[in-house]
């Protein structure tokens, strides 16, 4: 009965598995391996040579990967962290029910159905410096040091510019993760704290938070994975620069793969990536505390 | 009976083979001069009987297509019409053929084909240009011909306001036309990209300078190199601030909005300044070829070079078919019939053809840019230069404007990548 039980299981995920095989573990086996070669798809003459370690080894000496790491660690901490402080908010001024609030809460969510190609150059209009609101509001700000320069242009305020294209088209994301999760609270915490005399504070802090931290670490998490991957904004808006300012891992690795070819270090360089996003995957599960009993 | 049936059937086997066999499979991106060449593939039918077929990739993911098509070994075409700096790569793989190895080949005349000295590898001819232009300065006619405007100029600079032939000349008008908001001296474009290390080299050539020595070492941080960098910077000066974001299409939208009196760009740009739709300088723009230091200015030496063109894919079984399609498309007569769809004819009798020098009057300045240059591919012509330009040029250049390295360390930082390079891939 239990080995009929088994064969059952199996059945059923069975499909399942084949596909996160094929279309998950595949590819990444396969850049595994390839991170191990010398292989530049412009000289098939120098062949496919097996370098062990090589490519990691010279990853890692590099500073322009170091350079990059911190680049795309500052994109995503500064996103993500801008993402859920502007999601939390919309999503407790949106948790409640007022007139029109469905519209409200579908407009909100125009960003996010965007193409991130198209936000790239909505944003280079934004900021552009002839004819962008952003400049313009700025000026009037008294704000005109920020302007001198073209805000793609300038080193320090390109990648704050990235991030804010970022954070407008995925906040609404947040927001609405954040939303269901509020939506699902108990009621009952909240009206025994009524009843002790909490104030909304106490209650925001002592039992909304604690309560939602699945749905925050869902965010997060989802957030910072797909951060790390940020490509079309930055190829768009400022194509790596000024200088390499704005060049990600991501970015860093597509270079290497179609425009140098280097198929091999392109690997490496997306497995490094990888293994970063595993890295803050299980930061954040220590952080929220996924990884204990509670 | 049945035997007449079987030689129907045989018949009919032997046309559905003969049309399989009579007919050439291109491949191309979707672009201008593209669609011009598109418009005699139906005369090619006419005249040859070989049914010529096309399929197209945006621009952005064309060369990745071929590159996976070829190496993937699944190559269902027989002409890629591609541009010049890619040929090296796949002609380094033998992904492409040699044409003078097919018969038939001489009559394609080549002499009369500007930059055809850039076709040939190891004494092997792979490419054949179709679409040829320069970097030069597209200038705004109006502006330059306004007697308001010269005697201006005259009395502020001592000299006649002409389209610029020297580097100083070129200097003084954007500074002299710099009146911002309502226009600015010059159009460039500043993002790190492919176009913006354009501004680099072409007065790094202008210099007497190069990328690389006989050696193939890096040589572009040479004084000259310096020098030709430190001016990229001092010429955004004339410029839009907003110019530090553009790419081609940007820099072209200014000028065409006529925004400037002069763009740092290629010919192409003087097809679309021509065109009503999306133009507000129709018929008030001209093009001259980059401008040399005074001391130069007589010399013979490199200018900016972009082609696309022709080649034929190793894995095609229809090469002599494909080596016909070559001929018709760049025969004198179908070059000057397509170029109004879009085209810069590669072949010196099409841009001298009197017909065409009628519609296009530009061409003129282009022609003679042609003959008094040396015409160098904005990438060194080997697997590597893809790499050199986009991964090493282009930062150092957008390193230095953005003001995080000087001129001297952002070129030293590249030459050192460029030398790393060209090492590992044993050059030397």
């Amino acid at each position: 009965m239990s080995e009929r039980k088994n064969f059952n299981h199996i059945q059923y995920i069975l499909p399942s598995l084949l596909f996160i095989l094929v279309i998950f573990l595949i590819p990444i086996i396969y850049t595994l391996v390839i991170s191990f070669f010398s292989w530049n798809l412009l000289r098939p003459d120098l062949g496919i040579k097996f370098v062990g370690f090589k490519n990691y080894l010279q990853a890692l000496k590099d500073p322009f990967t170091w350079e990059t790491i911190g680049r795309t660690f500052y994109f995503v901490i500064i996103s993500v962290l801008l993402e859920l402080i502007f999601g939390f908010s919309l999503a407790l001024s949106l948790n409640t029910e007022f007139k029109g609030w469905k519209i409200v809460q579908s407009i909100i969510l125009i960003p996010f159905m965007i193409a991130p190609v198209v936000v790239g150059f909505a944003w280079k209009f934004i900021v552009n410096n002839d004819y962008g609101p952003l400049p313009h509001f700025l000026i009037n700000l008294g704000l005109t040091s920020i302007t001198e320069n073209p805000l793609l242009a300038n080193p320090t305020t390109a990648m704050f510019m990235i991030i804010m294209a970022d954070v407008w088209e995925y906040t609404p994301f947040v927001t609405l993760v954040l939303l269901a999760g509020l939506k699902a609270l108990p009621q009952e915490p909240y009206e025994a704290a009524y009843v002790d005399g909490a104030s909304a504070i106490q209650r925001f802090f002592y039992i909304t938070l604690p309560l939602l931290r699945p749905s925050i670490m869902v965010a997060v998490v989802i957030r910072t994975l797909t951060s790390l991957r940020v490509f079309d904004t930055i190829f768009i808006m400022t194509g790596g620069g000024p200088g390499s300012a704005t060049e990600t891992l991501s970015f860093y690795g597509y270079r290497l793969a179609f425009q140098s070819y280097q198929m091999g270090y392109s690997s490496t360089i997306n497995l490094i990536s990888f293994f970063l996003a595993i890295i803050f995957t299980l930061i954040y599960m220590k952080l929220i505390g996924w990884d204990s009993n509670e | 009976m049945v035997k007449r049936k079987v030689i129907v059937v045989m018949l009919a086997c032997l046309l559905i083979v003969s049309s399989i066999f009579s007919q050439v499979k291109l491949v191309s991106e979707v672009g201008i001069h593209t669609e011009a060449w598109k418009t005699v593939m139906n005369d090619f039918q006419e005249e040859t009987g070989i049914k010529a077929t096309i399929q197209q990739f945006p621009y952005s993911n064309y060369f990745d297509q071929l590159m996976l098509t070829f190496t993937s070994g699944r190559v269902d075409f027989d002409v890629p019409y591609i541009s010049m700096l890619w040929y090296p790569a796949l002609a380094t793989a033998s992904y492409i053929y040699p044409l003078n190895k097919l018969s038939g080949y001489e009559e394609l005349n080549l002499e009369d084909i500007s930059g055809i000295d850039n076709g040939w590898q190891n004494g092997n001819l792979y490419y054949i240009p179709y679409m040829n232009e320069l970097g030069g300065i597209v200038y705004r006619t109006d502006l330059f011909n306004d007697p308001k405007e010269k005697a201006a100029f005259q009395e502020q600079y001592g000299y006649e306001l002409v389209p610029p032939k020297t580097l100083e000349q070129y200097r003084d008008i954007a500074e002299f036309f710099y009146r911002p908001p309502e226009l600015y001296g010059v159009t460039l474009m500043g993002q790190r990209s492919i176009f913006l290390a354009t501004h680099f080299l072409q007065r790094l050539w202008a210099r007497g300078g190069n990328l690389l020595d006989s050696e193939m070492k890096p040589i572009f941080n040479s004084k000259e190199g310096i020098e030709a960098l430190q001016e990229v910077g001092e010429m955004f000066k004339y410029a839009n601030p907003s110019a530090k974001t553009y790419v081609f299409q940007d820099a072209l939208t200014e000028f065409t909005q006529g925004r400037s009196a002069m763009a740092e760009i290629w010919t192409t740009a003087m097809l679309y300044t021509e065109n009503p739709e999306t133009s507000r300088v129709v018929g008030k723009a001209s093009f001259v070829g980059f401008p040399r230091p005074e001391e130069l200015k007589n010399e013979k030496l490199p200018m900016l070079y972009i082609s696309w063109g022709f080649t034929i894919s190793s894995a095609s079984k229809n090469k002599d078919q494909a080596l016909q399609w070559i001929k018709f498309v760049t025969d004198t007569k179908n070059e000057v019939k397509a170029a109004p769809y879009g085209n810069i004819p590669a072949r010196f009798s099409s841009i001298n053809d009197e017909e065409l020098r009628a519609k296009f009057p530009w061409l003129e300045g282009f022609s003679e840019a042609m003959e008094n240059s040396i015409p160098t591919p904005m990438v060194p012509l080997i697997p590597e230069g893809n790499s050199i330009i986009n991964d090493y040029i282009a930062p150092a250049v957008s390193e230095y404007l953005s003001g995080s390295k000087t001129a001297e360390r952002a070129l030293n930082d590249a030459a050192d990548g460029v030398y790393k390079l060209m090492k590992e891939h044993g050059y030397y």
